[in-house]
């Protein structure tokens, strides 16, 4: 995730603009940890290891629970 | 629209077989899948560099790909008897020129066309693509619009993210971007691209018409939509309809061919025009251009 290559991005529920938090970047500018914040919904969007999770958030957090609940099988 | 009740039940097929797919490229390709949707530090980032392997396209090539007519959900209810057509050929078949695409790019193709072929690219352009999977069609794509151009490749699959932003390290795509999303909520700007593409993807929606207004909003006036898909020349068999695994196959989820135009034109796109050939189980593969006026 490049910071100069925000403006191309937007809200994927409301389209809205998204303005970039960034907790760690790396020394070309990239990005690595962070999220990205839509004022309108007030949604944060997560950046892990460079991608931003632009999934609808009901849909991420279906899918994190589903994760969590893979992990818990033991598998 | 109203939920479907199957709905969730088709996108956690469709996800399962693309993230099996893209594990087993990662894996022959040397790098490590990530755990779950996000990766652990240092995972995209590969050991060092990889060798590339190119497929060898003839006779026997082994692909896996989702429309594989060899593929039991694709193949065996739909035409039984029937073979494989000849107009509808399926993954990596379609490209002519694979010289500098990464062995594991092609491997996870899953395409039903080459939309690059039909989609009229020039150097300086933007062009999405919709479930761009490992990628092989953004680096086609890329190679086209040149350095002063952008691709971006949009999939809502964590691992095939994952593959493609590896495949892009090992053939040095600078102006290729991968985003995590669903092709039904876009997470671009409006009038943001020249072109969109798209290879045997939105038949696996289940709302069709939302993706083509979303791709109506994210084009500029002018904008392309090119994309290669399944559709039914005939109506879809009723055993078909609303099996997950069958839909995850590119066969439940295909739209008769006028009722997808359709869908694009109630969008708001015009010159919208499919090419096909006919097959005996009605069930071809198509290309679709469409523009915004």
């Amino acid at each position: 995730m490049r910071r100069d290559l925000m403006e191309i991005l937007a809200c994927p529920v409301c389209k809205g603009e998204l303005t970039l938090d960034a907790r760690s970047e790396a020394a070309d500018g990239e990005v690595l940890e962070g999220s990205l914040h839509c004022a309108r919904c007030d949604e944060r969007y997560p950046i892990d290891d460079g991608i931003p999770n632009l999934l609808p958030p009901d849909l991420r957090r279906e899918m994190e629970a589903e994760e969590a609940r893979a992990r818990g099988g033991g598998s | 629209m109203t939920q479907q009740p199957i709905e969730r039940e088709i996108r956690e097929a469709v996800v399962g077989r693309y993230a099996a797919r893209a594990r087993a490229a990662l894996e022959s390709a040397g790098v490590a899948p990530a755990a779950g949707a996000c990766c652990a530090p240092g995972d995209a980032v590969p050991a060092g560099p990889t060798k590339l392997e190119f497929f060898d396209l003839g006779a026997g090539t082994a692909l896996g790909a989702a429309c594989d007519p060899n593929d039991p959900d694709c193949a065996v209810d739909v035409a039984p008897g029937a073979s494989p057509s000849s107009s509808t050929r399926f993954g990596t078949l379609n490209y002519e020129q694979t010289e500098g695409v990464p062995a594991a790019a092609l491997a996870a193709s899953a395409g039903c066309g080459n939309p690059v072929a039909i989609a009229e690219l020039r150097p300086g352009e933007s062009v999405l693509d919709l479930g761009s999977g490992g990628g092989v069609d953004c680096f086609f794509a890329a190679h086209e619009v040149g350095a002063s151009g952008q691709v971006w490749g949009l999939d809502m699959t964590p691992e095939m993210i994952q593959l493609a932003r590896h495949n892009a390290t090992q053939v040095d795509a600078k102006n290729v971007r991968f985003r995590l999303g669903e092709i039904e909520d876009i997470p671009f700007a409006d009038a943001s691209f020249d072109a969109i593409i798209s290879n045997c993807v939105i038949n696996l929606s289940t709302d069709k018409p939302q993706v083509f207004r979303e791709a109506f909003r994210v084009l500029r006036p002018g904008g392309r939509l090119r994309v290669s898909d399944m559709v039914w020349t005939r109506e879809v068999p009723a055993a078909q309809a609303r099996d997950a695994e069958q839909w995850a196959g590119c066969i439940a989820g295909a739209l008769r061919v006028e009722d997808y135009l359709g869908a694009i034109r109630a969008a708001g796109f015009v010159d919208v025009d499919a090419r096909y050939e006919e097959t005996e189980s009605g069930l071809t593969s198509a290309y679709v251009s469409a523009t915004r006026p």
